[in-house]
């Protein structure tokens, strides 16, 4: 074990930071987008801490990559993939999925 | 302060440089506004001059970019006015042309696009893909597929979301139609629209040979609609009308089911575009927080090339 903070509660209080002290302060367009992009990557990372990784290996992308690109496509390619991408945006960017009804 | 190359600068155009200021964006080449005096009158001007960073080996060289703008403007695009290709100014290769007024941020352009902006966007593109492509003989040949692939290995991650795209896309794609000039990155933010639509088109670092069809459908990619998803064309508008105006006007018949086609190839192009900028900041080319994320935003673009892939089944 570590000693607290932990790395999520570290995250957090950078994410605190930025949001109640950097970005108010923030006058010039260029900076307030570029803080907002740096909460927003912070925000990743914490969401990927959080959950338990279940995404497919390395190894098994990669087999079905270079299957797919020799076009040799299965029947359940597309769901699987949908799921496989859904699983990432999960933690890029939840909100994303709700543009899809 | 101005740059040291103010002077200069004012000495070959005829003038005097008053104020030249360093707009934001542009990785690989700069953009100054510069107010040049000359007489009585001042005139407004954008400078393009390379910037320190590597050259994105897939876009034109200066020189080639301000012939690209003659020629578009000989054929009657509107463009801002090439003023005259400067070779070296303060030791790195730029240009000058006019510089226009209006808006070039897709979230404010869709907010409240003007009505008349899908029509004008496909009688544009029509006069764009007319330019004679002999007077511009260094133009690259399109080969969106392959040159994909080649990007997608230097990424060195496994993208098999990104790879269907690309093999369903090639196994639809049309062959042999005539290649034209295409702009290449034919899109809301790269044109300036002024409160009566279309002014002009910007941007022609990525002209090329290509199938007409390719720029055609660029706008529709979903991340090019700045959030107004339901409307299909670069959030701006419908895409019957303006595929329509298109194929009236020259003559071409492509289908609505094509342009899904490369509507599909152009979510699998920007993922990989997302994932190649990306690298800029992880092998230290550049390091900006910015292109980090870029690499986490590429599965958006998967996710609606998945999607188009089943509702076009």
């Amino acid at each position: 074990m570590t000693d607290r903070p932990t790395a999520p509660e570290l995250l957090e209080a950078v994410t605190e930071f930025l949001a109640t002290e950097v970005l108010p302060t923030a006058s010039d367009h260029r900076f307030k987008f570029r803080t907002l992009v740096a909460l927003n990557a912070l925000g990743i990372a914490r969401r990927e801490i959080a959950s338990a990784d279940q995404s497919a290996s390395e190894e098994e992308l990669s087999e079905l990559a270079k299957r797919i690109r020799a076009g040799d496509i299965h029947g359940g390619d597309l769901d699987h993939l949908k799921e496989h991408v859904a699983a990432k945006l999960r933690i890029s960017n939840p909100g994303y999925l709700d543009r899809y009804p | 302060m101005k740059p040291s190359w103010a002077a200069e600068l004012g000495e070959r155009l005829g003038g005097e440089v008053e104020r030249a200021v360093l707009l934001p964006g542009g990785a690989s080449k700069e953009a100054w506004a510069v107010d040049l005096r000359a007489g009585e009158g001042t005139s407004a001007l954008l400078v393009r001059r390379a910037a320190g960073g590597v050259i994105h080996a897939d876009t034109l060289s200066l020189d080639h970019e301000f012939r690209v703008l003659e020629a578009a403007q000989a054929a009657g695009v509107s463009v801002p006015r090439p003023v005259t290709y400067l070779g070296e100014l303060g030791g790195r290769e730029a240009f000058a042309m006019e510089r226009v007024d209006g808006e070039t941020i897709g979230r404010r352009i869709v907010r409240d696009p003007p009505a008349a902006l899908p029509l004008q966007m496909a009688e544009e593109l029509v006069r764009i893909h007319a330019i004679p492509p002999e007077t511009l003989p260094f133009l690259p040949e399109a080969n969106t597929v392959a040159r994909m692939r080649e990007e997608l290995d230097s990424v060195n991650e496994p993208h098999p979301a990104i790879e269907l795209g690309l093999t369903w896309a090639d196994e639809r794609l049309p062959r042999g139609r005539e290649h034209v000039v295409c702009h290449g990155d034919w899109r809301i933010g790269n044109l300036v629209v002024t409160e009566a639509g279309l002014g002009h088109v910007l941007d022609w670092e990525f002209a090329r040979l290509g199938d007409p069809a390719e720029d055609l459908a660029w706008p529709l990619v979903r991340a090019w609609r700045f959030g107004a998803d339901d409307r299909r064309l670069g959030g701006v508008g419908e895409v019957e009308p303006y595929l329509e105006r298109y194929n009236e006007l020259t003559g071409r018949e492509i289908a609505l089911e094509e342009l899904a086609v490369w509507e599909v190839l152009g979510n699998a192009k920007w993922a990989v575009g997302a994932l190649t900028q990306s690298r800029r900041h992880l092998n230290g080319l550049e390091r900006s927080v910015e292109l980090a994320v870029l690499g986490r935003i590429a599965a958006e673009m998967e996710y609606e090339l998945l999607d188009l892939i089943e509702r076009a089944a």
